[in-house]
């Protein structure tokens, strides 16, 4: 093969052009759907989650307070309850979530803060 | 906590995620990777900084409408049709053109660091991978926050571009692994306060590709330790996704690290263990170490006798450099901070000569790096918020964090960063003949340490 031949196939031609190939990777997995969203917030119950940082505590007590004088019957589920979701144990305290919500009778979460 | 999200959505339970102003567009960007248009509710400026009148009125006025409506409105836009646009495939030709042209084009659609890169043509590509016997499309692991899956293709596709030589190779899959290693937690590479890794090799390798571990170590302007540095951030970059203002939210960035190789020389003459045992590889092997880092600061003209000034002067110097990275020794990140020690030779062996070993080292600073328990909880409670009402006792008593946090009710007791000697890294590194030091401060949660043990097979 000639000077010329190998360039090419190397990718570059004896002008210096080259082809260049996606430094990136394919996404996995594809769209995901969100869960069906509820007619209203009366009577449901809410869990709030937390990585603990930010302020969140003043923030739910905040949310909680309007929350309750907006929807008759409306309950929360404390944090506390959880464990940080941005802490120590995030990866178990997240991957137990759905049963644990299922457990606790949650209708609705909250999650916080994304500071 | 976006992650959190998409697990109670994928469970059928609607939520809203509180997201802060200057991070929707971090939340968009994850949402991407999760593969959920998850509802946020946004909250106006940033919530640590705001008087509580200012907080109430914002959440009550701005998030508290969003809230409702994330949770009982219909979300009906595709997930990610108008944002994430046809991709190429792993073996596509994205482009052809001149060396400066493929620059360009890297440049403009963010490929590129910002620095000039080798254009990753096919030739280049396979001489990368013809230092391995792995298949190109063999998937390394899936990194986040984009959730794409590191091949050694890719691998050798951004090998090339940061201008490794093909003999790394076998280094750099065992750099990617351990990023996609769940403890290294890669989603946090983009956190706010901005660290970036350290990588640390030992054993033969660091003859065998010529890295420089001597004068100057993680200055650039050696091929293997600068180029291989590089690469992290770009892999972080084009595989994980990882750019500023998008998932790197990072406040004040590092740049990517020069790579620090031990000298096992130096190590072998004292009869001390590599670094690498500490976490559990055997004496000599060819390890690739990767942990995050915020900073550090040099520690120099350590002299003197060794026990009464050189060991109180390096105890002196770790504890200036730890202050919020407290967090992760009894915070949110309980036990595990992990201060990085470098030493130079001379120093090693004026410690060697007094009869003062490696893990004596550890043992002292465990035992004298300590700081005035209230200033720790100032630290961390007062001034950081990072630890919710932080008292050392209550936790010590509750068995969350180790006695030594305890050991009495005087607000003056002083108490240890870490939990154990054996959570001070020490590598021996740097000029064998100036007797300064160096102290890192880990990011703890967000970069923890992991090991890699390195093919040699593929090294020709």
């Amino acid at each position: 093969m000639t000077q010329a031949g190998r360039d090419m196939s190397a990718g570059s031609d004896h002008e210096g052009a080259c082809s260049v190939y996606w430094p990136g990777a394919p996404r996995q997995g594809g769209e995901k759907p969100l869960a069906r969203r509820l007619e209203s917030l009366e009577g449901k119950r809410v869990a709030l989650l937390w990585g603990w940082l930010f302020r969140g505590d003043d923030v739910y007590t905040l949310l909680q307070k309007a929350l309750t004088e907006r929807f008759s019957g409306i309950s929360f589920i404390h944090w506390r309850e959880f464990g940080s979701i941005h802490g120590n144990d995030e990866r178990a305290v997240v991957a137990a979530l759905p049963e644990k919500l299922k457990h606790l009778g949650a209708d609705a979460v909250l999650t916080a803060m994304g500071c | 906590m976006l992650r959190a999200s998409a697990v109670c959505e994928q469970a059928g339970i609607p939520s809203a995620s509180l997201v802060c102003e200057g991070f929707l567009q971090q939340a968009k960007a994850v949402c991407m990777g999760l593969g959920m248009k998850l509802p946020v509710a946004h909250m106006p400026g940033h919530v640590a900084v705001q008087p509580a009148g200012v907080l109430e009125k914002n959440i009550l006025e701005v998030t508290l409408p969003e809230v409702i409506a994330c949770l009982t409105r219909t979300v009906d836009q595709p997930v990610n049709a108008e944002e994430a646009p046809d991709e190429p495939g792993l073996r596509d030709i994205v482009f052809r053109g001149s060396h400066d042209a493929v620059n360009e084009h890297f440049q403009q659609r963010g490929w590129s660091d910002g620095l000039p890169i080798v254009p990753p043509t096919l030739a280049k590509i396979e001489a990368f991978l013809a230092h391995t016997g792995r298949k190109p499309e063999e998937v390394l692991g899936v990194l986040l926050p984009e959730k794409r899956t590191a091949t050694v293709w890719s691998v050798a596709v951004n090998g090339v571009m940061s201008g490794c030589r093909p003999e790394y190779m076998p280094l750099l899959l065992a750099m990617v692994e351990a990023m996609a290693d769940p403890a290294f937690g890669v989603e946090h590479a983009g956190a706010t306060p901005g660290g970036d890794a350290l990588v640390i090799l030992t054993g033969p390798i660091v003859k065998r590709l010529g890295f420089n571990f001597g004068q100057g170590v993680m200055r650039d302007g050696f091929v293997p330790n600068t180029s291989v540095g590089r690469f992290w951030r770009m892999v972080l970059r084009n595989v994980a996704g990882f750019r500023l203002h998008g998932n790197d939210k990072a406040t004040y960035g590092n740049t990517w690290r020069v790579v620090v190789a031990e000298n096992a020389d130096c190590l072998q003459a004292l009869g001390w263990p590599s670094c690498c045992t500490d976490t559990g590889f055997a004496d000599g092997e060819s390890t690739v170490s990767i942990a995050n880092y915020t900073g550090g600061n040099v520690v120099a003209q350590v002299s003197g006798d060794p026990r009464r000034q050189m060991l109180p002067y390096l105890a002196d110097a770790v504890v200036r450099q730890m202050s919020w990275q407290l967090t992760f020794s009894v915070g949110a990140g309980l036990g595990r901070l992990h201060p990085l020690v470098l030493i130079t030779p001379i120093l090693a062996e004026a410690f060697a000569v007094a009869g003062i070993t490696r893990s004596d080292i550890q043992q002292y600073l465990f035992e004298h790096a300590r700081m005035r328990a209230e200033d720790m909880e100032r630290l961390l409670g007062d001034w950081s918020d990072l630890v919710s009402e932080c008292n050392l006792a209550a936790m010590a008593d509750k068995g969350t964090i180790p006695q030594d946090f305890h050991a009495s009710d005087d607000p003056d007791r002083m108490v240890p960063l870490v939990w154990k000697p054996a959570d001070y890294s020490i590598v021996v590194t740097g000029d064998p003949l100036r007797n300064n030091a160096y102290v890192f401060s880990p990011s703890g949660l967000r970069g923890y340490r992991v090991t890699r043990r390195i093919d040699a097979e593929g090294m020709g």
